[in-house]
Parts: structure tokens; sequence; C-alpha cells
């Protein structure tokens, strides 16, 4: 039996860059969990694209052994559109470890994470990382934090990660000041599922955090959410590997493999218990996690279809936010509607699409869903443009909002607030959180906020300011579609839904876009917008007049044959809409038209 | 060598070097290594002795022959001599093509004299531009003077075939710069005209002076090239201009006095054998034999004649280039138009 009071589950949680990754490193090295022959940096993100984008994309454990005690460390996924999975990362720990950059102060995903953290009651443990840096601001960092968090100055750890400082004052602080689990191994089972991930070999592994009483293998549990029943076949803990074990009792965090298929059926948040001696209750927080931005994605050649349905099935193997259905435009033809938590994930599963599975895809505008009120009474949400009723069969069109929290430099108050107002956003809030910067928040429509609100805000302050959201619900909006007809055709995958003040200047700038990237070609190409079938925008793209190798003598055939092979093959990435080629970027430019 | 020749077939020799290399140049060629011309002389006599047995069979095996490069007349005549005296049948007898490319400035009377008593009978004078400024942007190292001489020499060496090339869409070049050259070529009288539309290679230094400054293009360094309205309009006024004089368009890029086609080029665009030998050089292949067809056929004007297998098994593809207009089936012949010349790679990328 495991002696609870040795364990200690927390978490490292920061704004992105703040060095959660380089503190972690350390905290495996200084605890001797990994030698450092195994060591690659920043060891806990293993998949490629994290290490390319530089975060965190799915939360991971790993149980640290020092002085005779358990620690066990769960990362948690660093941007905000997987902060559900944040949420139930943290409701797996009784702490975690805050760090703020001493450079740059608090930000917007320390706060936004700082609540999630307070909200499951986590013993934080302030620390103030880079601090070799010559233009660490020790004073005025301890300063916010006492000001925003409440936090006692003599709280606070300084430390290097990079080079190593006070990295042994953090694990001391997390034995001495996190608490250890409470709950009891003879009560009824109660695990709580922080994350999961599709093995090829094994099937689902899931993560999981024992609240009460105890699992092993050749048990009966079942899903509280769901209620589907598996039979455990190992229990176990991490290392760098998977470590099996004969059980995993209360306050112990490990893994279940139990013949598990897909990750939908181990849902984040959701509550594993025994069938023979069930509990009552599941634990708390649990949501099926609901995709807040659409898109859809299309073979440019049709014979793909089959092969992105099938990467589609394996990549939802291993991602339950991910949502698709069949769809079918008119102008592209057999594709998929998708879901995604926020625009960072729709890139991340575009990119894996592309990359992993050879895909050549034409991917639509994201979308959010709206909900629509019609004239007969009932109310339809639609997450598709060209799924919008006719206008006539509209009383109201409802879009999803967020309240939106932007910590920047006074400086760049005034440019932040023409930003937010440019982009539909209500003023909520202003507050200094020292003398030079400040805290706003706004009510803002997801649907400006998907496109390119967070580099619109970036390049605004210089970089110099963070920003962090939540979901707040639908809010009644004047919104109408906007139509894109190229060569006289309706383009069905060009429709947008936009906000009626701006969908004649959206119409202009997408159409001018549209003529700068579909390439000319052997006829005049009319582009148009518009509103209500109401023309308010039209562009040519003029016909093609000059395209001729002058030179082809005896030696240069192969040469010319190659040059003519790349001009074909431009060609074949892009989709024939009717006798166009359009290229992929055009599908993609509704959203960066401004 | 490979290849078994059952038809007559064209010789190309290649010469790859030259005093400077010209700026828009990414040809096999290499500058200030003129002390290496005996040697390679050397190395292209032993090739010529290598030629399958046809090629020395005398009258009927041997169709043509071209000195091309680089710059072949860096070449002393007795380099020339001693390659043309390694066949073992007398030229001078076979009445066939002889071309050499011919730079001004690589050559005077005595050795244009000398290269004709050799039995070259035809020369292909890199002339480019009558415009001093411009051939100096080009990297040439001739003047338009020098032209007019070698031009000059040439009719009194007893050259009674001559090509004049031209380039056209230079840097800076207008289009009344463009219609004074063609002018003053076509007042030489030259039996052969090729007009070629300059364009920017990589790995020449013109690439290097387009390619980063293209963002800014006040910049002083800034090579301004003609854009594509304009570069067709210079080629369209070509076509006009050279045909109303008596020259017949019979490629995309070359025209000629009735009966002065270049015999050795028409055995690429009719997709014939050839042998091509020297560094670089390559000889016929036939691993696209079909699709080459019709990229190297439908470059002649007067097109290219098919079998009905071909016209079948290619049913989509011209339907669809006759549909836009850039080509005409006529019973088995097919051929570009106006539209299609101009357009000619939109026709070629479907037969790839």
């Amino acid at each position: 039996m495991q002696d609870i009071t040795k364990i200690r589950n927390f978490s490292i949680i920061a704004h992105i860059d703040h060095g959660k990754s380089t503190l972690a490193d350390r905290i495996l090295e200084f605890t001797k969990t990994i030698d450092l022959r195994q060591m690659k940096d920043q060891i806990m993100d293993s998949m490629e694209l994290e290490r390319e984008r530089g975060i965190s994309i799915k939360a991971k454990a790993i149980r640290l052994l020092y002085n005779g005690y358990i620690l066990n460390l769960i990362d948690t996924p660093g941007h905000v559109d997987f902060n559900y999975e944040v949420s139930r990362a943290l409701a797996a720990c009784e702490g975690a470890i805050l760090i703020v950059d001493a450079t740059q102060g608090i930000e917007a995903q320390t706060l936004a994470n700082a609540h999630l953290a307070q909200t499951n009651n986590l013993k934080i443990i302030p620390v103030v990382n880079k601090i070799d840096l010559p233009n660490a601001q020790l004073d005025v960092v301890a300063e916010e934090l006492k000001h925003v968090f409440k936090i006692d100055p003599s709280q606070i750890i300084y430390t290097s990660a990079k080079e190593g400082t006070g990295v042994e004052d953090v694990v001391n602080a997390v034995i001495e000041r996190i608490p250890p689990p409470k709950g009891d191994e003879t009560f009824p089972l109660q695990a709580l599922i922080f994350d999961s991930r599709y093995d090829a070999y094994r099937g689902v592994i899931v993560f999981v955090r024992i609240m009460n009483g105890k699992i092993t293998a050749g048990q009966k549990v079942t899903m509280m959410g769901t209620s589907k029943e598996f039979e455990v076949q190992e229990v176990g803990t991490f290392k760098l590997d998977l470590i099996p074990k004969e059980a995993l009792t209360a306050g112990e965090v490990g893994y279940i493999i139990a013949n598990i298929k897909i990750v939908a059926d181990a849902h984040v948040g959701d509550t594993i218990t025994t069938v023979t001696n069930p509990a009552t209750v599941a634990l708390a927080g649990y949501k099926k996690v609901k995709p807040m931005v659409f898109c859809g994605f299309y073979p440019i050649e049709g014979e793909q279809y089959k092969s992105l349905k099938e990467a589609l099935e394996k990549l939802q193997l291993n991602d339950a936010a991910l949502f698709y259905e069949p769809e079918t435009s008119g102008a592209l033809g057999f594709g998929f509607r998708c879901g995604f938590l926020g625009l960072l994930h729709l890139e991340i599963i575009q990119e894996r699409l592309e990359r992993e599975y050879g895909l050549n895809l034409i991917a639509t505008a994201p979308n959010v869903v709206f909900k629509v009120n019609k004239t007969n009474g009932k109310d339809i949400l639609i997450d598709s443009p060209k799924d919008l009723p006719s206008p006539t069969e509209i009383l109201s069109i409802e879009e999803p909002y967020l309240k939106v929290t932007i910590f920047t430099l006074s400086d760049f108050v005034g440019g932040v607030m023409q930003a937010t107002q440019d982009k539909r956003g209500t003023f909520l809030n202003m507050e200094y959180i020292d003398p030079t910067r400040v805290m706003l928040s706004y009510e803002i429509p997801l649907s400006e906020v998907i496109i390119d609100f967070h580099d619109l805000l970036k390049s605004i302050s210089k970089g110099y300011a963070s920003m962090d959201y939540e979901m707040i619900g639908y809010r009644e909006t004047n919104l109408e579609k906007l139509d894109i007809l190229i060569n006289e055709e309706i383009v069905d995958a060009l429709s947008s839904i936009v906000p009626r003040e701006k969908a004649f200047y959206a119409g202009k700038a997408l159409v001018e876009k549209l003529r700068k990237v579909i390439p000319r070609q052997m006829f005049d190409i009319p582009i148009q917008a518009a509103i209500g079938g109401r023309v308010v925008a039209r562009e040519t793209v003029k016909a093609m007049r000059k395209n001729v190798l002058q030179k082809c003598y005896g030696g240069d055939i192969t040469r010319k044959r190659k040059l003519l092979e790349k001009q074909k093959e431009g060609k074949k990435r892009m989709k024939r809409v009717g006798r166009v080629d359009i290229p992929q970027e055009a599908f993609f430019s509704v959203l960066k038209a401004e | 060598m490979k290849i078994f020749f059952n038809q007559p077939f064209s010789l190309y020799i290649h010469i790859p070097f030259c005093k400077k290399k010209c700026n828009y140049c990414d040809f096999y060629s290499f500058a200030g290594r003129e002390n290496e011309i005996d040697e390679y002389v050397e190395k292209l006599a032993k090739d010529i002795k290598r030629l399958p047995d046809p090629a020395l069979g005398g009258i009927g095996s041997i169709k043509t022959i071209y000195f091309g490069g680089g710059t072949p007349t860096l070449l002393s005549a007795s380099n020339f001599n001693y390659l043309l005296s390694t066949f073992n049948f007398q030229l001078s007898s076979l009445q066939i093509e002889i071309t050499t490319e011919c730079n001004p400035g690589t050559v005077d009377l005595e050795k244009l004299k000398a290269l004709r008593k050799l039995g070259i009978n035809r020369l292909s004078i890199g002339a480019q531009s009558f415009n001093d400024e411009h051939l100096k942007a080009l990297g040439r190292i001739h003047t338009a003077e020098d032209i007019y001489n070698t031009f000059k020499w040439a009719r009194k060496a007893g050259f009674k075939n001559i090509g004049l090339d031209l380039m056209f869409a230079l840097p800076n070049q207008t289009v009344e710069d463009w219609k004074e050259t063609l002018r003053k070529a076509v007042k030489l009288s030259p039996e052969h005209i090729s007009t070629y539309n300059l364009k920017i290679e990589e790995n020449t230094p013109f690439w290097e002076m387009t390619k980063p400054k293209t963002q800014n293009p006040n910049e002083s360094t800034n090579l301004l090239i003609p854009n594509e309205e304009t570069e067709l309009e210079m080629y369209e006024f070509a076509i006009e201009y050279l045909t109303t004089n008596g020259y017949k368009h019979y490629e995309i890029s070359n025209f000629s006095k009735p009966g002065k086609e270049c015999q050795h080029n028409l055995t690429y665009w009719r997709n014939e054998e050839y042998i091509g030998i020297g560094d670089g050089a390559k000889s016929f292949d036939p691993t696209h034999l079909e699709s080459n067809k019709f990229i190297l056929g439908l470059r002649l004007i007067e097109g290219v004649d098919l079998s009905k297998d071909e016209i079948k098994k290619y049913e989509n593809e011209i339907n669809e280039i006759c549909e836009l207009g850039l080509a005409e089936l006529k019973n088995s012949n097919l051929k570009l138009t106006r539209k299609g010349i101009y357009l000619a790679n939109e026709v070629f990328e479907r037969f790839v």
C-alpha cells in the first residue's frame, strides 16, 4: 500500500515562453528521474509539432522519486484552445508551480492559469524565473504578484531554470507547501481522467488520478459520463515509459490500459469507477468538449477523399475534441466539415493531415457556430455559412461571445482599444496592475477573435500584449451572408457570415485579395462579392497573354520538360472550380482579407 | 554511344569556352580557360572518331553539323581544320549545312575566310542588340560596330547563309529600342533572324541583380525588366515586322528567308536523331518520343502531322487546346494559332 502522505501531485503553469518546459527538465534532472543520457531538451514535449511550435499540446505526467516522496508532475497544455484540458489536469493536483518570467511579468495566460488553479483550490508556489537575464525586474514582478494574486513576497522562489538556480528550493517547496492528496482507498473507485492517448499497439492509454478507491488489472470498470464498460488489462505509473504496477490507489497518478479503441471513449474529465461497487457520484467538472471553430477540409484531388476520411478517423482516435462529418460543396466536391477547439487546434490538424498523411487539402475559412432563430419559431445551429437559411426565414442570428482579457503596457492602451472596437468588442474593465502595465477586459465575438485578433494585438503592442479568453455564451448580432462569385458562379466554399456593418468592406477586401492570389488563366475571370444577391464589389483577373519558352534546341528538351512539369504540378495543387483553377490559399484568404 | 542510327542524323559540337560570361547566360560555358582549348579539341577529335560508323560513311549519313557554345569562334582556324579533317570524308563534297556560332569581337576577315574555306557554310552571329548600352548591360564583349564589321567580313569571306540572334525584353529596353534593333538587323538582310525573349535564369548575374531589389523599383542599380504586356508587344512587333519584310516565321523564335531555315535546328523540332559531342552536350533521347513530338513539333509554325492513333490517344488534350483557341487541327495537321504561340507553354504542358 502506498503511503498517501508521501505523495505530492502538482503541475507547472505559466504563460507561453516563461520557462515551463525548462524548469520541468531541471526538476527531472535534479531528482535524477532520468539520467543525462536520456535527457533530450524539454523531454516532455515529444511530438514533433509541439517542438516546432514550442508548446505542449497534450498533457502528460511523470513520476519523480525524491527523499522518499513520490512527486507526480502533471504537464498541462500551454494554449488557451486547450483550456478545458488544463483545468482537468489541475483537478488531478493539489498544488501548482506558477512561473512568471522575471523580464515579462504577469501575462494573460498567467492570470487564466492561476484562476484555474485557484478554482481547483490548489496551493500555488510562485516562482519568478529567468533571474539570470540582465533585464530581470524582480521587485516589479513581486509587486505584480502581490497586487494581482495577493501573494506574499516571502513565498516567492527565484530561479533560473536555464542555469539550474533555485531548482532545489522549488522541489522542497513542492514537498513542504503542497498538501498530500486526500482520499480513501476503501471507498468505491473514483478515478479522474485528465488525459488519454492512443497507442497503435496497446489501444488507448488513459491517464488518471485516483481520487478514492483502488484499481487493479482484471477489474471491470465503467466511464460514468458515457456508461461504457471496459476490463482493465494493466495499470501503472510513468517514468519515461509506462511502468506496470499491481494497483493504483487513492492519491496516486498513473495510467490504465483497458482495451479502449478510441480516446473519445475515455473523455478527459470523466470519472472511472468499478462495475461491481460503483461510486454514487461522478467527480465534478466533467463536460463533453464542444468544438468552437469549424472549417471544411476538401482533398484537392477527388481520389484522396477516402484517404482523408481514414486520416481523420486515425486522428480522432487520439483527439476526442476533433469533430468531423461528411460535407458536400458545389464548388469543391466531397469533403468534411471539421470542428476544433480553436484556430491553433485547426492548424495543427491541418498540418498533420498534410505532413503525416501526405494529403493535399483545401481548408475553407474557419467559422463559428451560429444560432439562427427562424421565423417559424424554431432555433437551429449552423456550423457552415452555406447552411444559413434564406433571409426571409431568419428572425435573428446569434453568435458566440468571449470574455477576453488583455495584458499590455499602458503605452499601447489606445491601440488596443481601437483594435477591440474594430473587432466589435464591448469594453468591460481596465485595471493598472503596476504603474506601466494594464489589464483590459472586453466582450468580443468569437468570430472576430479566431481570425487574426491575436496577431493584430501583438503587432499593435510590438509584442507587449497577451490575451486569454473564455466563452460567455451567445448574443444576438446583425449578420449577413457574403457570397463570392468566380466566373459568374457562386463558390459556396468562399461564402462567409459577416457583420452587416462590415459586409461591404469585407466583400471589397476579399475580391481584391482573390484577384491577387488567383493566377492568370486563359480567359478573363470576373470575381464578385454579393450580399443578399446584390453584387457589391468586382475585380477581374485578366487573361494570361504570354507564356512561351523562347528557346528550345537539342540538349534543352530535358530541362524544358522539367519546367513544363513544374508548371503542371503547380496547377495540380489548385482546385478546379468550373473552368477556373483556384489555389489553396484563396480559400483561406477569406479570413485574412483585411 | 548506344544509339544506332538508321537514318541520317545531325551532329552538334559544343565549345564551352568564352572570353567572358554574359550576365544572362546559364549555359555550360566558362571564361578564362582558353589555354585548355587545344587539349579540348584533341578530346573532341577522339569523340568524332568514335562516332558510329554511319557517321563516317559519307554522303547521306550525316545531315548537318553545328558548332555551338560558349563561343566556338574562340577556336583558331587550325583548331577547326583539325576537327573537320578528322571526318574520313570530304565535308565540302557533302553539300550539307555546317554552321558555327560566331560572336562579334572574336573574328576578323582572315579567320572568316579560313572557316569558309574549311567548308563551314553558315554563320549564326550572336548580335543580340544594336544598342551599345544594352549590349553592355547584357555583359557582351562587343559593340554594334563590331556586329557591322563581322557581318561585312562574313559576306566578303563568302558566307551566303548568315543568321543573326537578337534578344528582346532587355533591362531598360523600350519597345522603340527593340524596333530600332530589328530595323537595323533587317537592313543587313541576313538569311535568318532569331528573336529571343530574355529570361532571367537562376545562377546568373542577372538573377542576383533582380532578386533582392525587386522590392524597391526606385533603386538605381535595379534591373528594370519590361513587363509581360511589353514583352508581348515586342514579340508581336517582331512577327509583324519580319514577316512583312520577307522573312518567314517558321518556329516560335525563328524567321528566315524562304528555304533558309536552319536545317540543323529543324532536326530538333522534327524530333529526329542527333548526336551531341563535347562537354555538356546531349544526344537524342528517345525516352519521351511521343510527347516530345508535340512539345517540339508544335514549335514549328507549320505544326506537326499526326497519325490517327496519336490523335486518338491525345484526343482530350487536342480538343481542349482547340476549344481554348490555342491550336487548330486540320485533317492530320495540328498547329498553334497566334494566341497559342504566345501561350505555347500552356499547350505543351498538356503533353508532358
